[in-house]
């Protein structure tokens, strides 16, 4: 048995360890000592400096936002919700951004603007799911449920429409390739716009610990220890919805990370919420890079849309380690 | 300490609770009886500030109890409900600390040492101090119930409520419980008060200081277990005919009588052949 902060120290190792792979592997060979001599003089100069600098190191941090924040969000709403299969899309915060994106692209909107009008739209979109999932002050998590799959299946409609419409043009690769996940291409300016609206979940989520907790135990008896319910879903419902936005307009359509590493994360520490939320984020953090890092270098010197390897390699490993008798997340699964 | 002023309460559009009125001082034993759907759960709901009164008031010391914060609520009144499913795997200790909650800011994470102490003498109330480190899902309903009631009185509140407590409890138990409720009434120090839905008409007859019998959403009769228990009574709220002894030691105790339902058939005829 080994105590719960060794275990998440353990994770923060892991994903340093994935921050240094991430960072040495790409289309230019480096070495470990060139790497750190860029990273320790940040005013230096040179064609490694400016890989470091201005391609990988960026990288690198947006592949950790995108994955600590779908995990933190998969968290929060699989606990708001009491719900195992709830993923960071369903309040249809990515199928509203990829509408909007597609619809955007079609129209000829320039590519710098497609971040926000996919930001403004993924939470618009779960702005109107909360609304239409209201119940007295608080919402109610079966219409939430089915007022974000209900609204997700609409947009994913538009943007069937939209690629179709494309294909006379040159834009459908575009979509598609926004569609399948990647991070190809993003910079510090992409990272300095989202990361606020990211660390404004995080610390909502932060926030909600002790309600999450108290959840664990049914709606109705978190209201009889002293939660403020309908605050709670409202808050958090804003914080995973910043959380997915922030995700969604810096790597499109990411799955797998924001319903699987909250599984990961309750087998390595437990449902304990000051626990899991750490753990969560350092493992999201650590697949995402992890996986961009292979992406990048599977097929160098094109790319692999994250989205996809994810699903490909994620899921089977993911199933047979959650399946798998012998395997160490199996230990403390409870039937 | 709690009043119920001419209280109706209202659910999408119906009228679960008319006309209520009622009073119980700091360290009573209320039992709240009546036949299934008879608006019990919903009356402690009410008082514990989970349904807002469509009209009347429910007062806490004098003040209305839906004006009280979640947490300020949470520490006035606990409320044990029956069971629920649990997704996570927690452990018996993990789930009646959440009874804590409402001693906490949001940023204080840690468990003080009053929170240890309090979860240890809920655990040790309920007598399932080894049960600590159990899973919940392992336990067998009636020690699940057991966990639910050590939650509620891990709050520490000076008011407990309580549905339907002894349900799934063999006898034993449901009487070392009941009896707890009861010393804890009649403690020293700071006297509980606590009103408990019940379906077992002795269960309520041998601990309630007063018996509140509910029907169709009214109070037909709040007061001592001797006059409600009366049969006329107990035959206007349950619709069956009920046969009263008194035991030699005093003790009252009610029964059904099969033959009739109070219209004067039986309640489910066999079928002939």
């Amino acid at each position: 048995m080994i105590a719960l902060p060794l275990r998440l120290g353990l994770l923060a190792l892991t994903a340093l360890a994935a921050a240094g792979l991430s960072l040495l592997i790409g289309g230019t060979h480096l070495a470990p000592r060139e790497l750190w001599e860029a990273l320790s003089d940040p005013r230096g100069s040179g064609v490694l400096h400016t890989i470091v600098w201005q391609l990988r190191l960026p990288r690198v941090c947006i592949a950790a936002t995108v994955g600590a924040s779908l995990a933190l969000c998969g968290a929060m709403l699989q606990g708001l919700l009491r719900n195992p299969l709830v993923d960071p899309y369903l309040t249809g915060v990515s199928a509203a951004a990829a509408a909007a994106i597609a619809i955007a692209t079609l129209a000829g909107v320039a590519a710098g603007a497609l971040t926000a009008i996919g930001f403004a739209a993924g939470l618009g979109a779960a702005a109107l799911v909360a609304v239409l999932a209201r119940r007295g002050g608080g919402i109610d998590t079966n219409r939430l449920i089915l007022a974000g799959v209900s609204l997700s299946t609409l947009f994913a409609a538009i943007v069937t429409l939209a690629i179709v419409r494309a294909q006379s043009n040159d834009y459908a690769p575009a979509i598609v390739a926004w569609l399948a996940g990647s991070m190809a291409g993003r910079g510090w300016h992409d990272l300095a716009v989202a990361a606020p609206y990211a660390a404004t979940g995080a610390l909502i989520a932060l926030w909600a610990v002790p309600a999450l907790n108290a959840l664990r135990v049914g709606e109705m008896r978190a209201r009889t220890v002293g939660v403020d319910v309908d605050r709670a879903q409202w808050a958090i419902l804003a914080g995973s919805s910043l959380l997915a936005a922030s995700s969604v307009v810096l790597a499109g359509l990411v799955g797998f990370i924001g319903l699987i590493v909250p599984h990961i994360a309750r087998r390595v520490v437990g449902s304990d919420a000051r626990w899991m939320l750490p753990a969560c984020a350092l493992a999201g953090a650590a697949l995402c890079m992890l996986a961009d890092a292979v992406c990048r270098w599977i097929v160098a010197p094109a790319e692999l849309p994250i989205g996809v390897l994810l699903a490909l390699i994620g899921v089977p490993a993911f199933l047979y380690l959650y399946l798998h008798p012998a395997s160490p997340l199996a230990a403390g699964r409870q039937e | 300490m709690i009043e119920l002023r001419a209280v109706d309460l209202d659910i999408a559009g119906r009228r679960l609770l008319g006309g209520i009125d009622a009073g119980v001082a700091r360290g009573e034993f209320v039992a709240v009886l009546g036949p299934n759907g008879a608006g019990k759960t919903t009356l402690l709901r009410a008082i514990a500030g989970l349904y807002a009164a469509s009209s009347g008031a429910i007062l806490l010391n004098g003040s209305p109890v839906g004006e009280l914060t979640a947490p300020e609520r949470a520490r006035a009144i606990g409320f044990v409900t029956g069971d629920e499913v649990l997704l996570d795997a927690l452990r018996v200790r993990d789930v009646v600390a959440t009874g804590r909650f409402s001693h906490h800011r949001w940023w204080q994470w840690r468990e003080a040492d009053s929170d240890e102490a309090a979860i240890a003498r809920a655990l040790e109330a309920v007598q399932l101090e080894r049960f600590a480190d159990r899973l919940f899902a392992t336990l067998s309903s009636g020690e699940r119930q057991r966990v639910w009631i050590a939650l509620g009185l891990a709050q520490e509140t000076p008011v407990l409520l309580l549905d339907e407590p002894t349900s799934h409890l063999d006898v034993r138990v449901a009487h070392d419980i009941l009896a707890l409720l009861r010393h804890l009434t009649q403690s020293s120090l700071i006297p509980k008060t606590v009103i408990c839905a019940l379906h077992d008409i002795n269960e309520a007859a041998a601990y309630a200081d007063r018996i509140a019998l509910v029907a169709k959403g009214r109070m037909l009769a709040f007061a001592s277990p001797d006059a409600v228990l009366a049969s006329d009574v107990l035959e206007g709220a349950y619709g069956i005919a009920m046969e009263r002894v008194r035991l030699a030691d005093g003790r009252l105790r009610v029964f059904a009588r099969e033959e009739t339902n109070g219209i004067g058939e039986r309640p489910n005829p066999k079928p002939s052949g």
